[in-house]
């Protein structure tokens, strides 16, 4: 990305200041998003969102595996995100690695909640199959394609979207076996499950440049910010996850404020993905 | 030169004898009693001793109840294999845990991220215009993980940095809460932490009145967020303060 002239930087934080960004829009408002399911069919699921420039593209796949024996009623999900030299040069070789380890952990810690599981995103006990024996593994991957700012936001849009799409075929258990052997699975071609994905939350990532907080900045907004806040909200209007980014120190009243700020973006955000995430599963369904 | 500014604090008990398993229960109407028989606005007693390797520009020890941390400071040293040129310094953080750190041998896979948690915690308070073209090495080893590991770990790096003389804009402290049922209790140890619903860490300047990081797991009501958040800035400027005894007493000690 190229370097912002001094000019130009006043232009960016004065317009905030005003309530006008650089490309017409209000400090509260998304740039329009669009949403495709089913790019992947090799996968169980799969979505591309773009927000403005910035598109990403989230598979999930579900694999057998045995649950982890501190939890034998749950299944696993692991998150994993590249960033590709095609979004920025950077990114090439192990330049990336840093910026998709943060977003993996981030988006990790919306979905998957606390230690005990409450305040999941998904269900991971509706992924077991045999209790400490068999359980479906889900691999979340998320590639980022092209980088203009907001890349948490998109990524968690794009899951949701894909966590929608996903159908995870059902499995038979077939006889009784002993305790220390693998029981025998046949797994089905035709029946499959639709993944319930109403608790999955959305993440609102708020920037503060100046003094003022703005919602899905552009490349340009992020380089002029003084820290970032991302806040996971679900549907019940409770915080699934938070994370400061950012060097700058910020008063915890501005936290706060920014949390209420977030919940309030997240019941516009939520319902527009919602319909957009419809439509696109409509339209996958007629081609 | 020892400093143990949490000996004459009441709030110390023994840790209750018992090996018994903590069942992982969801009732949320059962009240969570502590293992340690803190309250649930307690904190752990505080250890905390500056030089504690001689080799390096600074370094600390902590050890708040089980868990024990010792965090050296290089620098600022060249930097290396010649990057390029930045007037600004840079901040090269490490978080690693013993082989005998937790009972079970190995660790699992959160400190991985702890490296990069550090070290956003520590960029918002360093001072890096003041060591232009060279490196600021933090390495912290945990030697014994009993909770809070991370919390632990900023509060004894930041200590470690005061200790090798880095400018920094003001001492960080970190504590973290965690959210089991309706109870919020800070500072948990490890069996409270496996069965928490939620974790809320927070690193914090207390005399800037500050957050410069800050984590939330789980699901959260605003009330609640609201509470942890004063009983983590409570938390933090009384640990502050136990930091900066912690440093007078190093200072005058070598003064004499």
């Amino acid at each position: 990305m190229v370097g912002l002239s001094i000019g130009e930087q006043h232009f960016v934080k004065g317009g905030i200041a005003q309530d006008l960004r650089t490309d017409g829009r209000k400090r509260l408002t998304y740039r329009p998003i669009y949403v495709e399911t089913g790019v992947i069919p090799q996968a169980n699921g799969s979505a591309r969102v773009k927000i403005g420039g910035t598109d990403v593209i989230a598979s999930v796949k579900a694999e057998i595996g045995r649950p982890s024996s501190l939890q034998p009623d749950k299944g696993k999900v692991a998150v994993f995100i590249d960033c590709s030299p095609t979004a920025e040069p950077t990114f090439g070789g192990r330049g990336g690695e840093e910026l998709s380890s943060e977003l993996a952990l981030a988006l990790q810690r919306c979905l998957l909640g606390g230690k005990s599981g409450a305040g999941a995103g998904i269900n991971l006990s509706s992924l077991l199959i045999k209790e400490g024996k068999v359980c479906w593994d889900l691999y979340i991957d998320g590639l980022v394609i092209s980088s203009d700012g907001n890349l948490l936001d998109a990524l968690g849009a794009a899951i949701k979207a894909a966590l929608t799409n996903t159908a995870i075929p059902k499995v038979n258990v077939s006889a009784e076996v002993a305790d220390d052997e693998q029981p025998e699975i046949d797994i089905s071609d035709e029946e499959y499950l639709q993944f319930d994905t109403s608790s999955v939350p959305v993440i609102v990532t708020l920037t503060k440049v100046g003094m003022h907080y703005i919602v899905d900045a552009t490349a340009e907004e992020e380089s002029q910010m003084s820290s970032a806040v991302s806040i996971s909200v679900n549907r019940v209007g409770h915080i699934c996850g938070l994370t400061k980014r950012g060097g700058c120190g910020l008063d915890p009243s501005v936290i706060l404020d920014m949390i209420s700020v977030a919940k309030h973006v997240t019941e516009t955000l939520m319902s527009k993905l919602d319909s957009e995430i419809s439509a696109a599963e409509a339209c996958e369904d007629e081609s | 030169m020892s400093a143990k500014p949490g000996a004459a604090t009441p709030t110390y008990s023994p840790k209750v004898v018992g090996r018994s398993r903590l069942p992982i229960f969801k009732d949320s109407d059962l009240d969570w009693s502590r293992p340690d028989g803190r309250g649930f606005p307690q904190c752990r007693p505080a250890l905390l001793q500056t030089g504690a390797v001689s080799s390096a520009s600074g370094s600390a020890y902590a050890e708040f109840g089980n868990t024990k941390v010792i965090v050296s400071v290089f620098g600022p040293r060249e930097s290396k294999k010649a990057m390029t040129y930045s007037d600004v310094g840079r901040l090269n953080c490490n978080v690693s845990y013993t082989t005998f750190a937790s009972p079970t041998l190995g660790q699992g896979t959160d400190h991985k991220e702890f490296s990069s948690m550090l070290h956003k915690a520590l960029e918002g308070v360093i001072m890096m215009e003041t060591f232009p073209k060279t490196t600021v090495d933090v390495f912290a080893l945990v030697l014994e993980s009993g909770g809070s590991d991370l919390s632990v770990v900023i509060s004894c790096a930041s200590l470690a940095l005061a200790d090798a003389g880095i400018m920094m804009y003001d001492l960080i402290t970190a504590v973290s809460v965690s959210c089991i049922g309706k109870n919020l209790m800070i500072d948990p140890v490890t069996e409270e932490e496996g069965c928490e619903d939620g974790s809320f860490m927070m690193t914090c300047m207390p005399s800037r009145y500050e957050v410069t990081q800050l984590t939330v797991t789980g699901e959260w009501t605003t009330p609640n967020i609201n509470e942890a958040m004063q009983l983590c800035l409570d938390a933090c400027s009384k640990l502050g303060e136990i930091m900066r005894d912690c440093l007078k007493q190093a200072a005058s000690a070598s003064d004499e």
